[in-house]
């Protein structure tokens, strides 16, 4: 610490002059206080992630018209063409139906991503990891729509024939089970959550996997030289260790989960309307946008509605990532000290 | 299993026979026997790269850990092969306990940290907190941290860390504790609170110490044992091994020659 100069000591070094120099006003002007253009270059493509956000809320803005759908935005009724009477925008169905198809996925995301980061850093072979972890990555690369067109082809049916039957039959009695039987076709609920999970699974997979394999190996070897198992170390020593990037796997996992759109518009048999049972169809706020965007052509009250629900969407996404990175900076960073 | 949990009579506690490890490149270790008996501390000396580590590693079978080493011989614990088949590696950590060469707090509460052995074990809250506070002042830490056992182990220093990881150790009542160079990232003043906390240990407890500090093995062994490229060089009490070396090597380690 001694060793090291203070900002004064450094600083009263070069600027003062000798007694016998020239009068100040000849000494050459500091390099620093001189202003260049071309010291902005670099806040150029700094500013463009903020440019860009505030670009996009503002044409939503315009196009939204301000027309004020009062009370009624935020009410279950979407009947944007009735055969009689003035159309309602409501859009609390498809918020539902967002979180609906969202938090179910995203929970079985990171049970089963914890259980492959789980399996892959503390349980298998180092050769066996290092041959199934590029799948994870390659899941990564998938476009939704290829999930979309899998879905609505061969999962749909799947759950419709075999897994939908099965639960219905024997499962009736459960509150929200029963009812309606389920569509031979598939489409509904069930397969756009287990698709929803799918593609959130390689995000939360590697977060999680990422901050397991942070975990410093003498925390490691401490936990096992005092008589922990495997298991017992990963659960007490690891995971805590590991749970600032845990969190944020989660809230990652969420914002994929939430505003995915054409896949969930192929297989959740897109209807504005609550579901009625486990089995059947709703809407999200992103499916609702994408299918109905041909039907609002030229309806200008139509197209301001969508419009201001493409504002909640980008809204709860943006308010989630944010309460998301406050809560995650509230996990105390875990180190060992570099001594 | 009941051999590791019964007291022995007389024999030394713990025992390495013949033990050669070996890497795919080169032997790590050849054929080294060596006792350690009852309420002793072993110093196990020598220069860098002698396989003093691996082999206090093997002792508890740590060193399975590193993938691609061959283990041959045995490790004789109270009369029991550490590296039986039918032994389960898990109990062999819990009755010979281990410190490791950095602090290793888990990012938790100082009482966490001394009981995390005790939760392992499913001990009720009663005996927790009372085999806590015995292992803190073993590893006479009791005293600094008693007021405030809920502060984070990681906000103490670096020696105090240390102490904690020897407490921890201590808390689920080893036979044997293996000290891996335990003040090599310490300083001077740190170094000499965890040497006196060896020094009262070994009392209790059989301490098996690795150091590459000459000076520190003369301050708290019996007995040294010093390794040189895998093999055993010499063993024996600590006054003759430091003062009056047998052997060429040992003579030119100990008067700091090679390091």
């Amino acid at each position: 610490m001694s060793a090291t100069p203070t900002p004064e000591a450094v600083e009263s070094r070069e600027p003062l002059p000798p007694p016998s120099s020239p009068p100040a006003e000849t000494t050459p002007p500091r390099r620093t206080s001189r202003f260049r253009p071309a010291q902005l270059i670099p806040f150029i493509p700094a500013l463009v992630p903020a440019a860009l956000i505030v670009a996009v809320i503002a044409e939503l803005v315009v196009s939204t018209g301000f027309t004020n759908f009062g009370l009624s935005f935020w009410g279950p009724d979407w009947l944007p063409s009735p055969s009689v009477g003035t159309p309602t925008f409501g859009i609390l169905v498809f918020i539902t139906g967002s979180f609906l198809t969202a938090i179910p996925a995203l929970l079985l995301a990171m049970a089963i991503g914890l259980g492959i980061a789980i399996a892959s850093t503390s349980y298998l072979p180092r050769w066996i990891t290092r041959f199934l972890d590029p799948f994870v990555d390659l899941l990564a690369g998938i476009p939704s729509i290829v999930y979309g067109i899998w879905g609505y082809l061969l999962v749909a049916p799947f759950f419709g024939t075999v897994i939908n039957p099965v639960i219905y039959r024997y499962f009736s009695f459960v509150p929200g089970f029963g009812g309606k039987a389920p569509l031979a076709e598939g489409v509904g609920l069930p397969v756009a959550i287990f698709i929803l999970t799918l593609m959130a699974l390689p995000i939360t997979t590697l977060l999680i996997r990422d901050s397991l394999r942070a975990v410093p190996r003498d925390l490691w070897e401490a936990g096992l030289g005092l008589g922990a198992t495997r298991w017992e170390t990963t659960r007490k020593v690891a995971i805590p260790y590991g749970l600032r990037g845990i969190v944020s796997a989660g809230f990652l996992g969420f914002g994929r989960a939430f505003g995915e759109t054409v896949m969930v518009a192929m297989v959740l048999n897109v209807v504005p309307a609550f579901p009625i049972n486990f089995y059947s169809g709703t809407s999200t706020m992103a499916a609702e946008m994408f299918t109905q965007l041909d039907s609002a052509h030229g309806n200008g009250q139509f197209l301001a509605a969508l419009s201001e629900m493409a504002l909640v969407l980008l809204a709860i996404s943006l308010v989630v990532n944010i309460v998301g990175r406050r809560l995650v900076s509230h996990f105390a960073v875990y180190e060992v000290p570099g001594l | 299993m009941n051999a590791l949990t019964s007291s022995g009579n007389g024999g030394p506690v713990l025992s390495a026979q013949h033990l050669t490890i070996q890497s795919k490149q080169k032997k790590i270790l050849d054929d080294l026997s060596l006792d350690f008996p009852a309420a002793s501390l072993t110093a196990v000396v020598g220069p860098s790269g002698c396989g003093k580590t691996t082999f206090i590693r093997s002792l508890n079978r740590m060193v399975e850990l590193t993938p691609g080493l061959s283990i041959r011989g045995s490790v004789i614990y109270l009369g029991q092969d550490i590296y039986d088949p039918s032994v389960n590696p898990v109990m062999v950590r819990r009755r010979i306990g281990m410190v490791f060469q950095r602090p290793t707090v888990f990012p938790t509460t100082v009482f966490e940290n001394a009981a995390f052995g005790l939760r392992l074990v499913h001990e009720d809250i009663e005996t927790i907190e009372k085999s806590v506070e015995e292992a803190l002042q073993r590893s006479g830490l009791w005293e600094e941290v008693k007021d405030d056992l809920d502060r984070p182990a990681l906000s103490l220093s670096g020696g105090q860390q240390q102490r904690l990881c020897i407490a921890r150790a201590l808390a689920i009542k080893p036979r044997v504790l293996l000290l891996d160079e335990p003040t090599s990232a310490l300083d001077p003043a740190a170094t000499q609170r965890v040497e006196a906390t060896m020094q009262r240990l070994k009392e209790d407890f059989v301490l098996v110490l690795v150091t590459h500090n000459v000076g520190q093995a003369a301050r708290v062994s019996d007995k040294v044992a010093f390794l040189h490229s895998g093999h055993l060089i010499e063993v024996g009490p600590t006054a003759d091994i430091l003062e009056r070396p047998r052997e060429a090597l040992t003579q030119q380690f100990i008067t700091g020659r090679f390091q």
